[in-house]
C-alpha cells in the first residue's frame, strides 16, 4: 500500500515495515511516506502497532523487514534500517525532535537550559545555546519562565517546552506521541496549535501518534493503524493543517465522530 | 492498620526486574551495614575484655586506652553506616512510588501508604540483618589476623554473644523503616503519580560560622595543654569528634558552594548536569561523599602516627606498640570507612538512575548519547570526592598543627600513607558508582516507557 506523495522528494519514505516481537506482529507491511512540511498523524486503538511504527520510523528500533529512509533538508539521504545504534542515535539528535506524552524534560536543569540540552549535545556554546533556547521559549509564550524547572511548570508549559526542546535543533521531522495524553482538553488544544504551528514555520515534517480525533484533526493527512497494517488514509479536505475545520466554540469541542473536514477515507 | 496487614503480602511478591534488583542492592546494603557493624562492636568487645583481664605487660595501664579508641573508631563509622541504611531505604522506596501511587488512586490513605512503605523497607532490614549476621560470622576468622597489643584476637574475643546478634535483628530493621520515613518525606504520593519536592532548602552560612568556631576552639585548646603531652591522645580523640561536627556543619554548605562555581562555568553538557545534580541536592551529595570526608581527616590525623611512633618507639617497647597499633587500628577504620562510603555511594547513583528512568529513556529515544550520562555520573561522584577527602585531610593537618607541628611531613611514611589512602578509598568510591552503568544500559535499553 502506497500513499500519495506530494511533489518533491520525500522527508521520510519507509517501504514494507514489518515488526515482530516473538509471537506478536506489531507491523505487517506498512508504507508510510511523509512530504517535506507536512503533518500527519496516525490513529489506531492500543496496541495498534501505531507507535511501533513511530519508534521505526524515528530509527528508535530497527524493522525486521523493509526500509526506512530520510531525507534531511541538506545533505544525502540516510537509511535507517543500515544504521548502528550509535548512527541512528546521533541521527535523532541531529535531523529529529521529538515531544512525547510527559517526564521528557531533565527535571534538574531549568526549562531554558532543557531547550538549550540538544544544541549543546550538537557542539553549540552554552551562551549561544541558551540564546537560541531564550528565543524558543518566546516563540512559544514561556517568555520569563526560563529559570523555572520542570516540577515548577503546569503540564501545558512543560509540554511546550517539549515542543521548544524539540524545535531548537531545526529537525527535518517532528515525532509526537500522544502530546496531549496528560493534558486537560483546552490545555490541549493550546499545545496542538502551538506544536502545529511552529513546526511549519520552521519548516519541518511532523508525525502524531495518537488515538484521538481532535488531535488527528490538526493534521493535514491521518493514517489509521490496526493488527500492524494501515487500514485507512485521509487527507483533509481543505489540504491544510490546523484549527480550520475544529468546530467553533475555541475550546475543542471537536467532530464527535472525528472524521468531519476529512476526504478520501477509504 | 487492617489494609496495611492485607496488602504488604501482596506488594511484596509484587514488581517485575527492577524491583527485584533494588530489594537486592537494599538488602545487600543492609547486610553490610549490618556485618561491619557487628565487626566492630565485636572488636570493642574483644578490648573491654583485654582490658578487664589483662595478660600481658603494659595491657593494665594502656588496657583503657583501646577500649576508648576502639569506641572512636564506632563512633566514626556510625555516620557511614547510618548514611547507608538510608541510602538502602531511599532505594527501595524510589520503586515503590509508582504501585503507591496506585494505591492512593483505589482510595488508600496517606499513612496506609507510609505503612506500608515502612513494613516492605523493614523486611527488607530484616533479611539484611539476617544475612549480615551470617556475614559477620564468616568475616571473624578474617579479624583474627590482625595482631593488637602484640597479640592477634581470638574468636571468642571477636564474638558478640546471641544477645547483641538478636538486637542486630531489631535495630537494623527499625533503622531501616525509619529512613525510609525520612525518605517518604521527600516525596509527594498523590493519586496521580508521585513527584519529587522540587529544590532543597538553601543552607545558610551559618554552618561556616558554627565549623569556623569549632576548628578554632580546638586550636585553641590544643595549644593550651600543649605542655601536657600525655594527653597528646586525648587531644586526639577530641579532634575527631570536633572535626565530626565542623565537617558536617560546612561539608553541604562548601559542597553547594563549589556546585554554583561549577554551573557558572559549565560549558559542556556533561558539566552543566553534573553542576546542577550536585545543587539540586548538596545534602545528598554530601551524604554520599561525607563518610570519606571523615575518613579523609582520620588519614590526615594518621599521617602524623608515624613519625610520633618513631619517636616513642626511641623510648620504650610499649610506646612502640601503641604507635602500631593506632596505625593499624587507623588504617583498619579507614578502609571500613571507605567500603561503607563506596557502597553508599554505588546504592545512591543506583536509586538515581531509577528515579529518573522515565526522562532518562525518554532523552536517549530523542538521541541523547549514553556517555554522556557515563561521563556526568563520573563527574558527579569525582569533583565532591576529590574535593571533600583532600580538603578534609588538610583539615586534619591544620587542626593538629599547634600539637604536633607539621611533624607529620617530617616523616615520608605518613604523607605516602595519606595519599595511598586518599586514592585508594576514591578509586573505591568510583568503582562503586559505576556499578550503576548495567541498570543504566537496561533502563535505556527500554523504547516502550512506562507511565511511572
Amino acid at each position: 500500500m502506497t500513499t500519495t506523495p506530494l511533489a518533491g522528494p520525500d522527508r521520510l519514505t519507509a517501504r514494507g515495515l514489518v515488526k515482530r516481537f516473538g509471537e506478536t506482529v506489531a507491523l505487517a507491511g506498512v508504507d508510510v511516506s511523509l512530504a517535506p512540511g507536512e503533518s500527519l498523524s496516525v490513529m489506531g486503538p492500543s496496541g495498534s502497532g501505531k507507535s511501533t511504527l513511530l519508534h521505526c520510523l524515528a530509527g528508535i528500533l530497527q524493522p525486521d523487514a523493509g526500509d526506512v529512509v530520510l531525507q534531511p533538508a541538506d545533505g544525502s539521504p540516510l537509511d535507517l534500517g543500515s544504521l548502528g545504534e550509535r548512527r541512528r542515535s546521533l541521527v535523532r539528535r541531529q535531523h529529529l525532535g521529538f515531544v512525547f506524552q510527559f517526564g521528557q524534560l531533565l527535571s534538574e536543569l531549568t526549562a531554558l537550559e532543557n531547550v538549550a540540552l540538544p544544541s549543546m549535545l550538537l557542539g553549540a556554546s552554552r551562551d549561544d545555546a541558551e540564546l537560541t533556547a531564550s528565543g524558543w521559549l518566546g516563540r512559544l509564550g514561556l517568555d520569563g519562565m526560563g529559570d523555572r524547572r520542570p516540577g515548577e511548570l503546569s503540564g501545558g508549559q512543560a509540554q511546550r517546552v517539549a515542543v521548544a526542546r524539540a524545535l531548537v535543533t531545526r529537525p527535518a521531522v517532528v515525532f509526537a506521541d500522544e502530546p496531549t495524553g496528560a493534558l486537560d482538553q483546552a490545555t490541549g488544544y493550546e499545545v496542538m496549535r502551538l506544536l502545529t504551528e511552529t513546526t511549519r514555520a520552521a519548516g519541518a515534517s511532523l508525525v502524531v501518534v495518537t488515538h484521538d480525533a481532535d488531535v488527528a484533526a490538526w493534521c493535514e493527512r491521518r493514517i489509521t493503524v490496526r493488527d500492524g497494517l494501515v487500514v485507512d488514509e485521509a487527507r483533509r479536505a481543505d489540504g491544510t493543517a490546523g484549527a480550520a475545520t475544529v468546530p467553533a466554540g475555541a475550546v475543542p469541542g471537536v467532530a464527535a465522530d472525528g472524521l468531519d473536514g476529512w476526504a478520501g477515507a477509504r | 492498620m487492617r489494609t496495611v496487614r492485607a496488602l504488604s503480602p501482596l506488594l511484596r511478591r509484587a514488581g517485575g526486574r527492577d524491583a527485584r534488583i533494588t530489594t537486592a542492592l537494599a538488602c545487600t546494603a543492609f547486610a553490610v551495614v549490618t556485618a561491619l557493624a557487628l565487626s566492630v562492636v565485636g572488636g570493642l568487645l574483644a578490648f573491654q575484655g583485654r582490658a578487664a583481664e589483662p595478660v600481658a605487660n603494659g595491657e593494665p595501664v594502656f588496657g583503657y586506652l583501646y577500649v576508648s579508641l576502639a569506641w572512636t573508631a564506632l563512633a566514626l563509622l556510625v555516620v557511614p553506616l547510618v548514611t547507608l541504611g538510608g541510602a538502602a531505604a531511599r532505594l527501595g522506596v524510589s520503586r515503590r512510588d509508582a504501585r503507591l501511587s496506585a494505591l492512593r488512586l483505589l482510595g488508600v490513605t496517606p499513612r496506609e501508604v507510609v505503612g506500608l512503605t515502612l513494613v516492605e523497607t523493614a523486611w527488607q532490614g530484616l533479611v539484611g540483618a539476617v544475612a549480615g549476621c551470617l556475614l559477620y560470622v564468616l568475616l571473624i576468622p578474617f579479624w583474627t589476623l590482625f595482631v593488637f597489643q602484640d597479640r592477634p584476637f581470638t574468636p571468642g574475643e571477636l564474638w558478640v554473644g546471641p544477645l547483641v546478634l538478636l538486637a542486630a535483628l531489631v535495630v537494623v530493621p527499625l533503622l531501616a523503616a525509619g529512613s525510609g520515613a525520612v525518605s517518604l518525606r521527600q516525596v509527594v504520593v498523590s493519586p496521580l503519580g508521585v513527584s519529587r519536592r522540587v529544590r532543597a532548602p538553601g543552607l545558610r552560612a551559618v554552618r561556616v560560622l558554627v565549623a569556623g568556631v569549632l576548628v578554632l576552639g580546638f586550636i585553641v585548646v590544643s595549644v593550651a595543654m600543649r605542655s601536657f603531652g600525655a594527653v597528646a591522645i586525648g587531644v586526639l580523640l577530641g579532634s575527631f569528634g570536633t572535626a565530626f561536627l565542623a565537617l558536617n556543619a560546612i561539608g553541604p554548605w562548601v559542597l553547594r558552594l563549589f556546585g554554583r562555581r561549577r554551573l557558572r562555568t559549565a560549558r559542556t553538557p556533561e558539566q552543566l548536569l553534573a553542576a546542577r545534580r550536585l545543587l539540586d541536592d548538596p545534602k545528598a551529595a554530601w551524604r554520599v561523599v561525607g563518610g570519606l570526608g571523615l575518613a579523609g581527616f582520620v588519614a590526615g590525623a594518621l599521617a602524623v602516627v608515624p613519625a610520633l611512633a618513631a619517636a616513642q618507639a626511641e623510648r620504650d617497647a610499649t610506646a612502640e606498640i601503641i604507635g602500631r597499633d593506632l596505625t593499624t587500628g587507623g588504617l583498619l577504620t579507614l578502609t571500613l570507612t571507605f567500603v561503607v562510603a563506596a557502597v553508599s555511594a554505588g546504592i545512591t547513583q543506583a536509586a538515581s538512575v531509577l528515579d529518573r528512568r522515565r526522562e532518562y529513556a525518554l532523552q536517549h529515544l530523542a538521541g541523547l548519547p549514553t556517555e554522556l550520562l557515563d561521563r556526568v555520573r563520573r563527574r558527579e561522584v569525582l569533583g565532591p570526592l576529590l574535593l571533600v577527602s583532600v580538603g578534609s585531610a588538610a583539615l586534619a593537618i591544620v587542626m593538629l598543627s599547634p600539637l604536633f607541628g607539621f611533624l607529620a611531613l617530617t616523616s615520608m611514611t605518613g604523607p605516602v600513607l595519606l595519599v595511598g589512602c586518599l586514592a585508594l578509598g576514591c578509586g573505591l568510591v568510583l568503582a562503586a558508582t559505576e556499578a550503576s552503568r548495567p541498570l543504566l544500559r537496561s533502563v535505556l535499553a527500554e523504547t516502550v516507557v512506562r507511565a511511572d
